[in-house]
């Protein structure tokens, strides 16, 4: 399967190469605007993502990676065929290998880490794991913070874990928490990339993210005192925390610095372009391969390590990468449109709604280059980025915490959502449905935390 | 027929051929958990899984796969959560959680799972 796919993926790619040989980097590509009946298979799919466990769940089980790739390949002939582009395409790829590419060097490393720790399992030392995770979610990434922590968090609350506990663990350290540093969430990023200074967002988003974890955790704490579930008085514990595999925090740092080895932050950095794939990329993959062949066995074992997670979240992702070209496009040229009319409020609610079900690092570049021509700076001149971030700041940060926070919306607002979750139920926890993770937990927890974030930050600015 | 800790002591041997496994003891199968799949109902009405206890062995089909070796890899497992056969299964501390590991030959290795091991039952 992988091989099929790889082969047409190559010789699709090798098709677009040869259009646009020739377009330079710094120059402006214009294109037709796509057909709006095309983001129908983008729809599609994630209907399918949401409705396929429930109601067809063998059928989904082992076809989804074909309905993604199917959907996918629909969008690709149309711009290929039907509009001629195949930049977007290739630009697309680029972005979809580096965000599978440091999913899959986390994913590894961190597979290859064991944290035992034997405590209590405790309200109070769920919410000191859920900010703890948080914080080290701005220094390792919302993905590896999350695979290195759900499996000790789990194997402490093993007698009285529910549901809940994996939702406020993917609300808070899979997304919300990241949204200090550029490293957090891919977003961040990409601003980061254009022009925004590292320590820009640290400045302009702590005082949301800390009030909206602290809120966050105290709805946790509140509900996690009323579990009594598994309370052995008898039990002992030694409260030893131990870690194995320690080597692979060598690797989770080779990683980590790799993030920015990139043409546009290092000029010596060769850009390996029109190919889809950078130096950086070659390096993480690299890395996730010396990583699972020199790690513990035993830890492995622990683990339970396979590839079945990111497997999972690389076939899905290349659908939703695809399908999703059209949908963007389409926002874009709407944003630009309407951007002088749009304030800070709608930024954010417009940046937060399309991230909790598209990726949140285009629809972040989006709407920041919409709120950008609002004020007649361009998104692709890194002087302008930088001059905008401090004179109207009040959009980067909007923009910026709904597009990470809105992430926690749904499975698929966030890479490391879907792998969590993929973890939980391998380890036997029923986890909620999409629309039982959106009904039950999303909208009641997070919309009134986002929407007093929106009272506070940006109701009546202008 | 060999009890559950004996064949756990011995290390002894189960089988699997396609999605059919036989453990060399007797026992209620409470729970199992084979990939992303939780099968909690073995009823016949529902598809996922059945099993039968024989006086020396339990026999379980896992309908929803052809072949188990194409699902579950190296580092994989299937747990199960199971109660040996004339054990009170209302007793907590019968459930025993037990981990199978598919090896060469039709080989299935047999472990008791141990506390690193994630499997809430």
């Amino acid at each position: 399967m992988f091989k099929k796919v790889s082969s047409l993926l190559v010789v699709i790619f090798s098709f677009s190469i040869s259009n646009d040989l020739y377009a330079s980097e710094g120059s402006q590509v214009v294109h037709t605007h796509p057909n709006p009946l095309m983001v129908i298979p983008f729809v599609l799919l994630l209907l399918m993502i949401a409705t396929g466990p429930l109601f067809y769940h063998q059928f989904w089980e082992r076809s989804y990676p074909k309905i993604a790739i199917a959907l996918g390949l629909i969008t690709v002939f149309y711009y290929l065929f039907g509009l001629n582009d195949s930049h977007s395409l290739i630009h697309t790829a680029h972005e979809y290998v580096s965000f599978i590419a440091l999913l899959t060097s986390l994913f590894v490393a961190t597979g290859g880490i064991l944290i035992k720790v034997d405590r209590k399992a405790t309200p109070m030392l769920n919410v000191i794991i859920l900010l703890f995770g948080s914080v080290i979610a701005n220094i390792i990434g919302t993905t590896g913070a999350s695979m290195l922590l759900i499996r000790p968090y789990i194997k402490i609350n093993k007698n009285r874990v529910k549901p809940y506990h994996i939702i406020f663990f993917i609300f808070s350290i899979s997304n919300i928490g990241g949204a200090l540093t550029p490293i957090g969430d891919p977003p961040l990023f990409l601003g980061f990339l254009r022009g925004v200074d590292f320590f820009w967002f640290f400045g302009h988003v702590w005082y949301a993210w800390l009030p909206t974890l602290l809120l966050l955790v105290s709805i946790f704490y509140f509900i996690d005192t009323r579990n009594k579930n598994g309370e052995d008085p008898d039990t002992e514990y030694s409260g030893k925390i131990e870690f194995k595999g320690l080597k692979s925090i060598w690797y989770l740092l080779i990683i980590l610095v790799s993030v920015f080895i990139d043409p546009g932050i290092m000029s010596w950095v060769p850009s390996l372009a029109p190919l889809p794939i950078g130096i950086r990329e070659i390096i993480m993959f690299s890395v996730a391969y010396l990583s699972y062949k020199t790690a513990e066995i035993d830890v492995l074992k622990a683990n339970e390590f396979n590839f079945d997670p990111i497997k999972e979240v690389a076939y899905l992702f290349v659908g939703i990468f695809a399908t999703m070209i059209p949908a963007l496009q389409l926002i874009s040229y709407e944003a630009n449109v309407y951007g002088q009319q749009l304030n800070p409020g709608i930024f954010y609610w417009a940046t937060g709604s399309l991230s909790a079900f598209l990726d949140n690092a285009p629809t972040f570049l989006n709407f920041l280059s919409a709120s950008l021509g609002k004020y007649g700076y361009d998104v692709a001149v890194k002087t302008q980025v930088h001059d905008f971030s401090i004179a109207h700041p009040v959009y980067l940060q909007a923009i910026s915490i709904a597009a990470v926070f809105f992430g926690a919306m749904t499975y698929i607002g966030n890479g490391p959502n879907f792998m969590v979750k993929s973890i939980c139920e391998r380890a036997g926890i029923n986890m909620p449905s999409f629309f039982g993770y959106l009904i039950k937990y999303a909208i009641p927890i997070l919309l009134p935390i986002f929407t007093i974030v929106w009272l506070v930050l940006y109701y009546g600015k202008v | 027929m060999k009890s559950l800790k004996e064949v756990l002591n011995n290390k002894d041997f189960g089988l699997f051929y396609g999605n059919r496994i036989l453990l060399p003891f007797a026992a209620e199968i409470l729970k199992a958990v084979i990939e992303r799949d939780i099968i909690m109902d073995f009823s016949t009405s529902d598809k996922g899984a059945n099993y039968t206890i024989f006086n020396d062995y339990t026999e379980i089909y896992f309908y929803d796969y052809k072949n188990l070796l194409d699902v579950v890899s190296k580092y994989e497992m299937i747990k199960l959560v199971v109660v040996e056969k004339g054990k009170n299964i209302f007793d907590l501390s019968n459930h025993k959680k037990i981990s199978l590991h598919l090896v060469e030959n039709h080989k299935l290795t047999i472990e008791e799972l141990n506390d690193d091991s994630l499997f809430i039952e």
